[in-house]
């Protein structure tokens, strides 16, 4: 009787990004701003999170 | 008056303001009275502003203030794991925090250990862990005496030698904890977050267009000069990959950290003060974006390469303040240093307050001469500058920069995740199990560590070192006898993530 609760899925989402996507984004080039690439990359991807446990939250919260 | 007394004073003004502070918050609640719940997890009554910067408080200590710099300089991209766990870190708390917190409120426990003698019924258990956790945590209050060391030092240009410094610093945070409690803590921590966020935020925009004329400039110069901090490994990777931090040590020590966060006794205590589940739920969205501003300490250590040169081992740890103290008056130097030194109070207090919370109801509750009331308080202050005191001889002997005192912490912390996590949901896990993988994880990571094989095959050694724990743990538990049945449901025993709205009804009604 364990309450399905797909929205935690969303939860998976910072991992993806810091982790999954970093043999791509492990480069200086294209540096944007002057910033290289990866550092852009973890930027977006703090700021993205709150948003996909936002996600959670809402499906949490319906 | 010479700039070196200008500092020192605005210095001092502030920490004396700090101690008040931490004295004023526990005024009217029977004056540093009120037993250790009310020490220690403030009572179990602190709302959403309050927890919110207890927890948020844990990103901004030392360690992402001065240490992030030092790595930042002495090898680049690596260090930005931290802000990749601490995003991930909040992700997974999410779903541990509530369900930390209602099995907790259930039962009337006050920390980590309270959960394993409650879940495996052992006293003895949660002792052991208490100790454990105890010597994990040494390491973290050595970075944190550390940080405010070099702060000391620095904010009186030398005066303070950096030996006495790291004294002041154990002395002023053992004071404040002992006076002022979780409560304290957290009304300090509004300062703290306060006038640490100012001065990161003037110092973003400040240290690039001072010394380079911008971002745009300072990142054109690294691309240049020092490419390979810019990417992982980092700088200084050997060639035959050791002590290279690639994208697997990467990996590995975010998915550690990430898991480890969540237990670490100064979370959890976040967590316990909270009035509801919700509330955890909340700062989780919340806090991640919080975080942002750590690439600033992180930059800033790299920019320092070319105002500093030549900083090598611990010293690093200077990186940041070097850059404070070169380009701004000594009043800035002042308050920013009252920033950084608070960054090392807060941390520090509410560890130490775990510490003794911890010893309080696990370990001395066992000796009939110091388990009651007053005196089970008095002998957790006592735990708790001894610990101090233990972490202040480390900070002589043992000196290290602060992010590896924190990986160090964070390994041995990580092989109580399975005893803990996985037998709050699995009833199959046996007492036999989660020791025996807890001994073999430990014994592994000790073994790693202080023969300097971390990482171990470009692989954080703590994470090689917890899947042989998990390993171990489930053999003996599937293959080994099982618990003999204590007749206590599976709701007595495991913990459950509470929907939203869904209150844990107390079976319990003390608290300690």
């Amino acid at each position: 009787n364990r309450v399905k609760r797909p929205q935690l899925w969303w939860l998976g989402v910072p991992f993806v990004l810091f982790l999954g996507a970093l043999p791509i984004v492990n480069r200086v080039e294209p540096r944007i701003g002057g910033m290289p690439f990866l550092f852009v990359w973890f930027a977006g991807a703090t700021l993205v999170t709150p948003l996909a446990v936002w996600m959670t939250w809402r499906g949490d919260h319906r | 008056m010479s700039g070196t007394a200008v500092a020192t004073t605005v210095f001092a003004v502030f920490m004396v303001a700090t101690i008040a502070l931490g004295l004023l918050a526990v005024r009217g609640r029977g004056g540093g009275g009120g037993g250790l719940a009310e020490w220690s997890v403030g009572g179990r009554s602190l709302g959403t502003v309050f927890i919110w910067v207890l927890m948020a408080g844990e990103g901004y200590t030392s360690f992402s203030y001065l240490g992030a710099a030092g790595w930042g300089y002495d090898y680049g991209a690596p260090v930005m794991y931290v802000v990749a766990y601490m995003a991930c870190g909040y992700a997974v708390g999410y779903v541990v925090g509530p369900l930390l917190w209602s099995y907790a409120r259930r039962h009337g426990l006050v920390g980590i250990t309270d959960m394993v003698a409650h879940r495996y019924r052992r006293p003895w258990l949660g002792a052991a862990v208490a100790v454990l956790a105890t010597l994990f945590l040494l390491p973290y209050i050595q970075l944190q005496i550390t940080g405010m060391g070099v702060v000391v030092s620095t904010v009186t240009y030398g005066a303070v030698s950096l030996e006495w410094a790291y004294f002041v610093a154990f002395a002023v945070t053992t004071a404040f904890v002992v006076v002022s409690g979780l409560r304290g803590s957290a009304w300090v921590s509004v300062l703290k977050d306060v006038l640490v966020i100012g001065t990161l935020a003037f110092l973003a925009v400040y240290v690039p267009l001072h010394y380079f004329g911008g971002y745009g400039e300072l990142f054109d110069r690294l691309a240049a000069e020092r490419a390979d901090w810019l990417t992982l490994p980092g700088h200084g990777a050997g060639a035959d990959g050791r002590g290279k931090l690639g994208t697997a040590w990467f990996a590995s020590t975010t998915v550690l950290n990430a898991l480890t966060v969540v237990i670490f006794p100064t979370t959890v205590a976040g967590y316990l003060g909270a009035r509801d589940g919700d509330i955890l739920r909340r700062n989780a969205v919340l806090l991640p974006a919080y975080n942002v501003l750590l690439f600033v300490p992180m930059l800033l250590g790299m920019a320092a390469l070319f105002v500093v040169p030549g900083l090598t081992g611990a010293d690093s740890n200077l990186a940041l303040f070097k850059l404070v103290v070169d380009s701004l008056p000594a009043w800035a130097v002042g308050v920013i240093g009252v920033a950084a030194a608070l960054s090392s109070i807060v941390p520090m207090a509410v560890f130490m307050l775990v510490i003794g919370a911890m010893w309080g109801r696990s370990v001395l509750s066992l000796l009939p001469r110091w388990s009651a009331g007053e005196r089970q308080k008095t002998a957790s202050q006592v735990v708790v500058v001894v610990a101090g005191s233990v972490a202040l001889v480390l900070t002589y002997t043992a000196p290290n920069t602060l992010v590896r005192l924190s990986l160090v912490s964070y390994e041995g912390m990580a092989q109580l995740v399975p005893m803990l996590l996985l037998g709050l949901v699995w009833r199959r896990l046996t007492a036999a199990g989660a020791v025996s993988g807890l001994v073999a994880g430990v014994g592994l990571v000790c073994a790693l560590v202080f023969t300097g094989h971390d990482p171990v095959w470009g692989v954080n050694a703590g994470m090689v070192a917890l899947v042989l724990n998990l390993a171990v743990a489930l053999a003996v538990s599937l293959l080994g006898p099982p618990e003999a049945d204590d007749g206590r449901p599976d709701e007595e025993v495991l913990a459950r993530d509470p929907l939203p709205g869904e209150e844990p009804i107390p079976l319990v009604s003390g608290s300690g």
